[in-house]
């Protein structure tokens, strides 16, 4: 196939090199025993030799190249007026970091994440345009994972390892280098101005590579009717607590997850000079649901749980052609202090669901709409 | 919020280092200050009329105003913004005097300071919310500690106006140093006919129940409601039946010992009624000399006391008191003054303490009033007095006046001209201080009446002489800085005007009572000029020396302040906390109870609201520390006006920006 | 905020209201020359003075920092400043492990009356941060990103041997747990609700806490390297509750401590213990395996672990896996428990040298390079508070300041500065609290070893006040009492 190109680590390093000067390029790095994404300079790229280092598996989610950690949302600045200094001319400025930048390394299932994150963000009536400037400035250049780590469940969600969902570019490693195939049309053309050979007779490598990489996945779940059978459990208290007797109810699930979108907003500063500030936070923390009055809707635990798993396996999907919120990266997984296995929670929650009925229940998409999403994905809304 | 800042001149002390003009204007660039001015006063009525006016003319919700410490002023100007109809915790001060202005002259650097302390004050205040007192009960009792004529005349002067006081006195009898006088200055009247009466009045009075021999053991609580522990002292006598008629005494076979009320001069028995007007009159067994208590033989007192009054087996005893204010009148002690070798370091027999000598010239004293040098009996001819021994010397660290002692010398001189007519009597001073009412005239007539030589200059050397007739002399060195030549004065008896210092134990007492004291024991006064009966924790008044250095009519005017002190604190039917105090977020408080822990007062207490446990203030007790919120990881408990958000903001407006 | 005047250096003060405030002001009164650097924020007590107040004005721009509050025992309120006494010495002990000059921070005792001894306090103090110069600001630090001392061969030796064989009293253990669930209710009239204990995780190398309430529940019990909860860390929630608990031996001092602070009742809770020969930490083992091996199964010949991973096997020595407390650690067997099974296991004698391995790397560090040790550390800190999810200790559970805007301590800023201060908190609050068991970094999704300043604080309480916490069930953290003399800490004196 023509539109398949092939690099060299050499050529692939020296391309980066190159997009490092243009963009502002992520790619994951090794700190201490964790793998973040990370802007590499170019002067940082020629202190790599291997792109191995490159292509670590994340710790953490890139979701916060789209939507980062803590973004200001609006600057506001005062000052006093002259003759009444108890009036105030306020002046605002809503800042959006948008910077062209280039999103490398991650997997499949990451990109998939930010076509969760699309929905809520881009779709409907109501657009987040800071998040979307992100996406139309980000290019996401993905590769097809070499293997599944034993916690991977992407097949559970609809996907599998050499999913090009959600990225414009997908490469997947072969023998003396990376085979790269365009996905968007700016991937295209990002691609065709690399410079890379073309990649000749590697189609069959790559395939195979694909395949090996399902093939090291664990089995598949077998869940029918996820979301209404999650929405059934619903009442079923005893069973989110069962299950969520050993959770310590911190936000590292959440958090490393590439498709939570929970935020808080807080005004830091003062009267005269400050910013309004969106940042992540935890449908697990205590006080996501506190309200002034002291009233908390979900003080207990469970509660909590019950809305993590009912909102990725229930709620998204009831809310978008039944798409999951959920990727299978299973970062939860590995990095849960308890070792808290969401597959476990969904696959109770799912088997001997109480009462319901399954012709009644909303037919469950098997996978989201793919032209839908990809249009998302490329940033034409 | 509209925050008014006003900058005070305070004449010149602040505005001649501090460009208060300056500081008013970047007081208006910090958020939520809608006016600022400097003022010349602005504690005059003017000065605080001006607050009055710009609160309301401008609305604004609070006041800063930078200028002294707030220890001064800040009452003065909170009651300024109430009377505009502020509540008067919605102000702050930023005190540009006593931290800026007067301790440099760099007027770029304090100015500079200046205008951030201000921005320190208006973050507080921006977090300050209105406050309102509660009232709690009093206990109408006062307890006086010490039982010289300060705190004498403050029990009385309570117990008149109808307090019941508890006095404790760490003596058998009360009277204190002034009974122990024999006759005082300026008008040489007999110091026990005098001070007598008001010790028996004590005895009589209803309202005032007197613990002698006995000593503050603990306080707890506070202004209103202080819980008081006494140790009772072991008298070996049951006070109860002894009538102090003295068959005791005579019959007590342990006759060397040391006579504490008689300054030592002379002895006594182990077991001794002090003096014969001594309040109460009861016997009290010296236990270091009592033959019966150290080796278990003899117990004559017992066989000859007609009550059966003697209790060899008496333990000290702990009584609780509650009372609702506290008076200190604990007096001084003499520093020791054979430290100084210039005087014979104690050695020299005939060198004795212008109170030893009083006791000496006294009638009720152990010679009946005739003086005779303790080295050989014989009357002395030439008596010299030494002034500040101990006072006023910066090299041994004493740089303070002891106030009274150029008084009682002159007295005393005066005296030794009227017991020994012949005699002839010499002041060492430095230089002569009598300020008071007749006292130059007193001092004067010493000189020109009595013709007492007085020397202007400090003793060098005491020095033991034998004169050509065999008798024991002493030769006094010394300057005369007058004449400037070095004068030599041969004495039979040397009286020294020994410095004092605050009494035995004070600095314990201190700490018992919570007040500041100085490193010469004396306690420390709220404010110098404009509180000085009060001390910084409320309900605690100082009456007489234990304060500073003061003579018998001012001891006896500080001891009625205190009193009125204590009966207009008590004029009220319920006091009123400082509501600056801690106050529990139920939302945030886990029940740990960690700030019950802690708490100086046992204020906090456990509540279960809605099932959970959690932390309560009890609002009158609790003082305002903010221990507890130091503590509470939850920052749960906040102590109102120095919460955690206050403090952070004022950190944050040094640090961050 | 008016920018200083240029010779001048940001020096904070913090003064009790009624001794050194007025000492101040008594300075001023008698017109004692002063140097102008310090700014002086008034609290009622020295006992107000949350050390944390100290340590944000340090980290964010202070060069100094000065408190001072009544002499010990003339305090306004009794006993304030005895409390201050040692958490500021504390404090000041604690500072150079986060890289911070201890010379930045004084604290003293000035009274009212003591005008010339404030003078010589403030100028005796402002003299010695100008010696000192500006204080390194964070962000000027060269941040260090590597871990050295968790590189293999960094690893300290185990002071006792560790193992991860099958433990022979396991069966025992069930049944004991079996027995107690099947009880009639007991003298108050309580039936035990379930036992907290652990079973096989998601893969043959986690195990993961459970709530056993049946006799099927407890068949799945596991005990062995993998049971690295800290199940202590449950109780609280279910206090007022009849549970039981399975406990290791540093399990058993946050049960303790937990009973200390009365969180939890003895009453309520029914403890069964076994002899622990070490657990290991999980990123070891996969380090140690190729990337991506699927784990089949794991068993233990005596100090051996043996992983069969992706159909081959590999053998792990526990001493390469063992968590780095487990390699000093001298409490194995449960210090408090109502039914201890099996064989205690034999006690070491605590090694001269008990520092963990992340304190001598940080010993060995210059100031500037442990400042930019952490600095580099924290940034991939992501806010998911699982360290403080995952201790014990921390009682305030849904009420962390961390999240609070009143109290406000932190911004909602992603700057490793708050990221910073939030470990600082946590440190400071289990200062004398914290038993050592290393759950917060274990919990750690990013591998922060934020153990290590709980570690520094509880050395100092241990070199201090002779404690160490979660020994004692009837013992007062030191830092929530006070003697009134302090044989361990020296009068700081200024002048």
């Amino acid at each position: 196939m023509s539109s398949l190109r092939f690099a060299t680590p050499d050529a692939l390093l020296g391309w980066l090199k190159k997009l490092a000067a243009e963009y502002r390029v992520l790619a994951p790095r090794q700190e201490g025993p964790s793998v973040l994404f990370r802007p590499y300079a170019a002067a940082d790229l020629d202190g790599v030799s291997d792109p191995a280092a490159l292509l670590r598996r994340a710790t953490a989610s890139p979701k916060g190249a789209m939507a980062p950690h803590s973004e200001t949302l609006v600057r506001f600045s005062a000052t006093k007026d002259e003759q009444d200094p108890a009036k105030l001319n306020v002046g605002l400025d809503a800042p959006c970091q948008a910077e062209p930048t280039v999103l490398f390394g991650l997997r499949p299932c990451d990109a998939r994440g930010f076509v969760v994150l699309d929905r809520p963000y881009t779709s409907g009536s109501f657009k987040d345009p800071y998040y979307a400037a992100r996406r139309e400035a980000t290019i996401i250049v993905t590769q097809a994972c070499p293997a599944a780590a034993p916690t991977c469940f992407c097949h559970w969600t609809g996907s599998h390892p050499a999913d090009s969902e959600g990225s414009d570019l997908l490469f997947t490693a072969v023998d003396g280098g990376y085979v790269f195939e365009a996905v968007s049309d700016r991937g295209r053309a990002l691609l065709e101005s690399s410079g890379f050979a073309d990649a000749g007779d590697r189609q069959a490598a790559v395939e195979e590579a694909h395949a090996r990489a399902a093939g090291s996945l664990c089995p598949p779940s077998g869940l029918e009717d996820i979301p209404a059978r999650v929405a059934a459990r619903f009442t079923d208290s005893e069973f989110w607590i069962r299950h969520t007797a050993k959770c310590l109810s911190c936000g590292a699930c959440t958090y490393l997850c590439p498709t939570c979108q929970c935020f808080t907003i807080t005004d830091e500063g003062s009267p005269l000079e400050g910013r309004r500030l969106r940042s992540w936070d935890s449908c697990m923390s205590p006080q996501f649901t506190l309200e002034t009055s002291g009233h908390n809707p979900r003080a207990e635990k469970f509660k909590r749980m019950r809305n993590r798993i009912s909102h990725k396996f229930s709620y998204y999907p009831q809310s978008y052609d039944g798409a999951y919120s959920c990727v299978g990266c299973g970062r939860c997984v590995v990095s849960c202090p308890v070792s808290l296995d969401i597959r476990q929670v969904v696959a109770d929650a799912v088997k001997g669901a109480p009462g319901v009925n399954s012709d009644a229940a909303p037919a469950p998409a098997a996978k989201p709409a793919k032209a839908k999403s990809a249009k998302k994905s490329s940033g034409k809304e | 919020m509209k925050i008014g800042v006003f900058v005070c001149h305070c004449g010149s002390n602040i505005e001649a280092t501090v460009d208060t003009a300056a500081v008013a204007k970047m007081a208006l660039g910090y958020p939520d200050v809608a006016f600022a001015t400097d003022s010349m006063y602005t504690c005059s009525e003017p000065g605080q009329e001006g607050i009055v006016q710009a609160i309301r003319e401008h609305g604004l919700d609070g006041v800063v105003v930078a200028s002294c410490s707030p220890r001064m002023h800040e009452p003065t100007f909170r009651r300024t913004v109430e009377r505009a109809g502020l509540n008067r915790y919605m102000f702050e001060m930023a005190n540009i005097r006593e931290h800026v202005s007067w301790i440099g002259k760099d007027r770029e650097a304090n100015t500079n300071k200046a205008a951030e302390l201000v921005r320190l004050a208006v973050e507080k205040l921006r977090r300050d919310r209105p406050l309102h007192a509660k009232q709690f009960d009093v206990t109408k009792r006062v307890l006086v500690i010490g039982g010289g004529v300060a705190g004498i005349q403050a029990a009385l002067d309570a117990a008149e106006g109808g307090v019941e006081v508890v006095m404790v006195e760490r003596e058998s009898t009360i009277g204190g140093k002034m009974a122990k006088l024999d006759k005082t200055f300026p008008t040489i009247d007999c110091s026990s006919c005098v001070l007598s009466p008001k010790m028996v009045d004590v005895a009589q009075n209803p309202n005032i129940t007197l613990y002698a021999y006995a000593e503050v053991e603990s306080i707890s609580g506070f202004v209103g409601n202080f819980t008081v522990t006494i140790r009772r002292k072991a008298t070996y006598v049951d006070w109860s039946l002894c009538t102090g008629c003295g068959s005791c005494t005579e019959k007590c076979p342990s006759r060397h010992t040391p006579d504490a009320f008689n300054e030592k001069v002379g002895e006594t028995t182990a077991i001794n009624i002090p003096f014969p007007q001594a309040i109460p009159k009861k016997a009290v067994i010296n236990a270091e000399h009592c033959r019966k208590l150290k080796s278990g033989k003899c117990g004559v007192c017992a066989k000859v006391c007609p009550t059966g009054a003697i209790r060899y087996d008496m333990q000290d005893e702990l009584v609780t008191e509650q009372v609702g204010a506290i008076i200190a009148a604990t007096g001084y002690d003499f520093m020791d003054w054979t430290v100084l070798g210039e005087y014979g370091g104690g050695r020299l027999p005939d060198v004795v303490t212008s109170l030893q000598y009083e006791r000496m010239m006294s009638a009720s004293g152990p010679t009946g009033g005739h003086i005779h040098r303790p080295s050989d009996g014989r009357e002395p001819k030439k008596v010299v007095f030494i002034q500040c021994v101990g006072s006023r010397d910066r090299s041994i660290d004493r740089p303070y006046c002891s106030g009274f002692c150029c008084m009682y010398t002159a007295k005393q001189a005066i005296l030794t001209r009227d017991h020994i007519p012949d005699s002839q009597a010499f002041v060492f001073y430095m230089d002569i201080r009598a300020p008071g009412k007749m006292y130059d005239e007193f001092t004067r007539r010493a000189i020109e009446e009595y013709g007492v030589n007085y020397v202007r200059g400090r003793v060098s050397a005491i020095q033991p002489a034998m004169r050509p007739d065999g008798s024991m002399g002493y030769i006094v060195r010394g300057a005369d800085t007058l004449l400037g030549q070095q004068v030599e004065v041969d004495a039979d008896l040397v009286v020294l005007a020994v410095g004092i210092e605050g009494s035995r134990g004070a600095g314990h007492l201190a700490e018992t009572l919570r007040i500041s004291y100085d490193k010469y024991g004396f306690f420390m006064e709220r404010h110098v000029k404009l509180a000085p009966v009060e001390t910084n924790t409320a309900g605690v008044y100082l009456a007489g020396v234990c304060q500073g250095a003061k003579d018998i009519p001012a001891s006896v005017a500080q001891g009625s302040a205190a009193a009125a002190k204590v009966l207009s604190l008590f004029s009220k039917p319920k006091l009123e906390n400082d509501p600056q105090i801690s106050v529990v977020d139920i939302k945030r408080c886990v029940g740990c109870g960690k700030c019950i822990r802690v708490c100086p007062y046992q204020a906090i207490k456990e509540t279960v609201i809605r099932g959970e446990t959690k932390a309560e203030v009890v609002e009158t007790v609790c003082q305002g520390c903010g221990l507890c919120t130091a503590t509470c990881p939850q920052g749960a408990i906040q102590v109102a006006h120095f919460t955690d958000n206050q403090i952070l903001a004022e950190v944050n407006a040094l640090c961050l920006s | 905020m008016s920018v200083l005047t240029g010779k001048e250096l940001r020096i904070v003060g913090f003064l009790c209201n009624w001794c050194s405030y007025g000492g101040a002001d008594t300075a001023g009164t008698a017109r004692a020359a002063q140097p102008t650097d310090l700014r002086i924020i008034r609290v009622p007590c020295s006992g107000r003075v949350n050390p944390l107040f100290v340590l944000k004005a340090l980290m964010h721009g202070a060069d100094g920092v000065l408190v001072s509050g009544c002499h010990p025992r003339d305090c306004h309120y009794s006993s304030g400043n005895f409390y201050a006494r040692r958490r500021l010495e504390m404090l000041k002990d604690f500072l150079p492990i986060v890289g911070i000059d201890p010379e930045r921070f004084e604290y003293t005792w000035v009274s009212a009356s003591e005008g010339q001894r404030w003078k010589e306090v403030v100028t005796s103090f402002t003299d010695r941060i100008h010696r000192l110069g500006p204080a390194p600001r964070w962000a000027d630090i060269k941040p260090r990103y590597d871990l050295p001392f968790n590189q293999p061969e960094k690893l300290l030796e185990p002071i006792r041997p560790l193992g991860c064989g099958e433990n022979p009293s396991l069966g025992e253990l069930k049944q004991a747990i079996r027995d107690a669930l099947a009880a009639k209710p007991g003298a108050d009239g309580r039936k035990l609700e379930g036992v907290l204990g652990w079973k096989r995780g998601f893969d043959a190398v986690h195990a993961e806490p459970v709530f056993m309430q049946t006799p099927e529940d407890v068949d799945e019990l596991v005990w062995g390297p993998f049971n690295v909860h800290n199940l202590a860390n449950f109780l609280p929630q279910y206090k007022g509750r009849k549970i039981g608990v399975v406990v290791k031996g540093c399990d058993s001092k946050g049960l303790i401590e937990l009973l200390a602070e009365d969180l939890i009742k003895r009453d309520d809770v029914v403890i069964f213990g076994m002899g622990c020969n070490g657990t290991v930490s999980e990123s070891r083992i996969r380090a140690r395996l190729p990337e991506n091996a699927v784990i089949e199964a794991a068993r233990g010949q005596g100090a051996t672990l043996v992983v069969s991973a992706s159909g081959q096997d590999f053998e792990l020595p526990m001493k390469d896996l063992a968590q780095d407390k487990c390699r000093q650690c001298v409490k194995p067997n449960a210090l408090v428990s109502d039914r201890f099974v099996g064989r205690p296991v034999t006690e070491p004698e605590a090694p001269a040298d008990d520092r963990s391995g992340a304190l001598r790397f940080l010993d060995d560090l210059t100031l500037e390079e442990r400042m930019g040790f952490w600095k580099g550390q924290m940034e991939r800190c992501i806010r998911c508070y699982a360290c403080r999810s995952a201790c014990p200790m921390c009682v305030c559970r849904d009420h962390c300041v961390s999240d609070s805007r009143d109290p406000q301590w932190l911004t909602q800023d992603d700057d490793v500065l708050q990221k910073m201060f939030f470990q600082l908190i946590h440190a400071q609050h289990l200062a004398g609290r914290c038993t050592g068991c290393g759950e917060c970094q274990r919990a750690c999704p990013m591998g922060i070893p934020v153990f290590a300043l709980k570690q520094q604080f509880s050395r100092m309480i241990k070199n201090v006040f002779g404690y160490a916490a979660g020994m004692d069930p009837t013992a007062t953290p030191p830092l929530l009492t006070y003697q009134v003399e302090e044989p361990n800490i020296k009068e700081r004196e200024l002048s």
